[in-house]
Parts: structure tokens; sequence; C-alpha cells
């Protein structure tokens, strides 16, 4: 297939890994965003920022690859962040509960631990 | 008693790439329907899910075709999404069919996401598997939020128009 409907950039910034992910994430977009953004995800020095306002298309394979990135970076103890999602990106993951599982992540780890 | 149906057929590779396909076509008849930018939306990520649980699970990655039938009636419309695969076992997944934020991190799999949206996102979602597997999502017209004006359009106005 000739035509992409998938883009990843990935920018390197003194104090952070800035990406950039533009067009439609969906199962034939997976392994392609997979590769990008492992590396990233396993540099725990840096802090890591997605964004999304590009993004037009996400399903439960992408958010299921958020969810992975977050699992990945909060047992590093690294900071991890999504911005500029758009609208109806953010209604799917209010829906799924992606939003709750990031707010947690930003806000404070303990009030996880400290829930059970 | 079944009211006025138009039916439109399209049958794809069971294959990630073709996917798109299934949305274009989603999209260019909803829009035809007079479905909202947002029905519309929720509409091509059930269909997704589908088809991406046909690819997945269906035929194991070795080629098959996934068959949608669109269902265009004046009340709604019905998307039929059927592989001849495997059954994907969704009286099983369908227990764990789940947002995310009811378990705590560490229990988070993907696994049951896509029937979860499925069913969140559509009016109706029926399963048949018997020699493959058979999804049925139902949309219904005016449903949503903000629509209810047009189904309170009084007979003459409507008359005025026609």
């Amino acid at each position: 297939m000739d035509r992409k409907r998938f883009y990843v950039v990935h920018e390197e910034q003194p104090d952070r890994h800035v990406v950039y992910i533009k067009g439609e994430l969906d199962l034939a977009a997976a392994e392609q965003f997979q590769r990008a953004v492992e590396p990233l995800a396993g540099d725990a020095s840096k802090p890591l920022v997605i964004r999304l306002e590009e993004l037009t298309y996400i399903d439960s394979t992408g958010i299921g690859m958020f969810v992975a990135l977050l699992k990945t970076r909060k047992k590093q103890g690294a900071p991890f962040a999504i911005e500029n999602v758009p609208p109806k990106v953010q209604r799917l993951f209010d829906l799924t509960g992606v939003s709750y599982l990031f707010s947690t992540m930003n806000d404070t780890t303990e009030r996880i631990e400290g829930q059970s | 008693m079944k009211e006025h149906e138009t039916v439109v057929q399209l049958s794809i590779p069971a294959d990630a790439q073709f996917i798109d396909v299934a949305r274009l076509t989603l999209y260019g008849l909803a829009a035809k329907m007079g479905f909202s930018y947002e029905e519309i939306e929720d509409m091509k990520v059930a269909v997704s899910e589908a088809c991406n649980n046909a690819v997945l699970h269906a035929y194991n990655g070795r080629g098959g075709v996934i068959h949608l039938r669109f269902e265009m009636r004046a009340d709604a419309l019905s998307i039929i999404i059927k592989d001849e695969g495997k059954g994907f076992d969704y009286k099983r997944v369908s227990k764990q069919a789940a947002p995310l934020s009811a378990k705590p991190l560490e229990d988070v799999k993907a696994g049951g996401l896509g029937l979860f949206l499925m069913e969140a996102l559509m009016d109706d979602v029926s399963v048949t598997t018997k020699g493959g597997t058979e999804v049925r999502l139902t949309k219904f017209r005016h449903r949503g939020e903000g629509e209810h004006a047009h189904d309170s359009i009084s007979p003459s106005s409507v008359q005025e128009q026609a």
C-alpha cells in the first residue's frame, strides 16, 4: 500500500522526548507505532510526551498501546503525558477509563497504591 | 413484517490494511442517511473493532474474507460483520468487557476493550457464532442528545417541504 495513513514524528528536546502522532492509529498502524515509541518508553532519564492534535482515529488497538506505555513508564517511575487530545479521541479515553488512568499517573501515584 | 430496507454489501480481505475501507464505506452510507458526525465516529470505531476481532482471531493471520452487510432503514442502520474463521470466544470475552477504570492499573489488559467499545458506542450489539462469527451492530436515528428537535417536526411542516 502506498498511501500512508499514519505518521510518527520524534523530536528529542534537551529535557524530554516529544512524539507527534498523525493520522489513523488502527490495527494496520500498530506495529509502526510500537517500533517508534518502544525505545523512547525505555529511556527513563527523560519525560515522554505524546502529542495527539493530529490523531484522526483511534480504537482499542491504540488505546491498549497507550495503557501498555503507561504501565512501562509507571514501573520505571518515569514521567509520561499525552497532550492536545482531540475531542473525539478524548471521548473514547473517557469511555474506556484511560483518562482516569492518566489522571492517577499524573497527580499522585500514592493515591492508587493507597486505595487497596 | 419487514419494513423497507436498502442493502449494501462489501467483502474485504481479513487483513488490517483493509479495515479503513470498511470505515470509509460506513462513513459514506451513514452520512447519506443523515447521521451526525459524532454518531458516525462512534460507528466507525464499533465496525473497526468487529473487523479487528475477525483479523486477529478468526483466521490466525492466514488469509480469509470479512463480509460486511449494511442494512439501511428509515429508523436505523445495522452493520453485520461476518467471518468464516474459527469463532472468536465472545462469551468468554464479554465477561471481561469492562472499562479500564474498573480495575487497578496492574490488572489492566486490552482484551475485552473492543467488545466493551462496541456495546458502549452502538444501540444494539448481538453476536452469533456458528460456522464463523457474525456481529450485528445497530444504531438508531435521532437517539442522541440534541437530536430530539428532529422528532418533533409537525406533520404540516413536513408537508410544506415535500
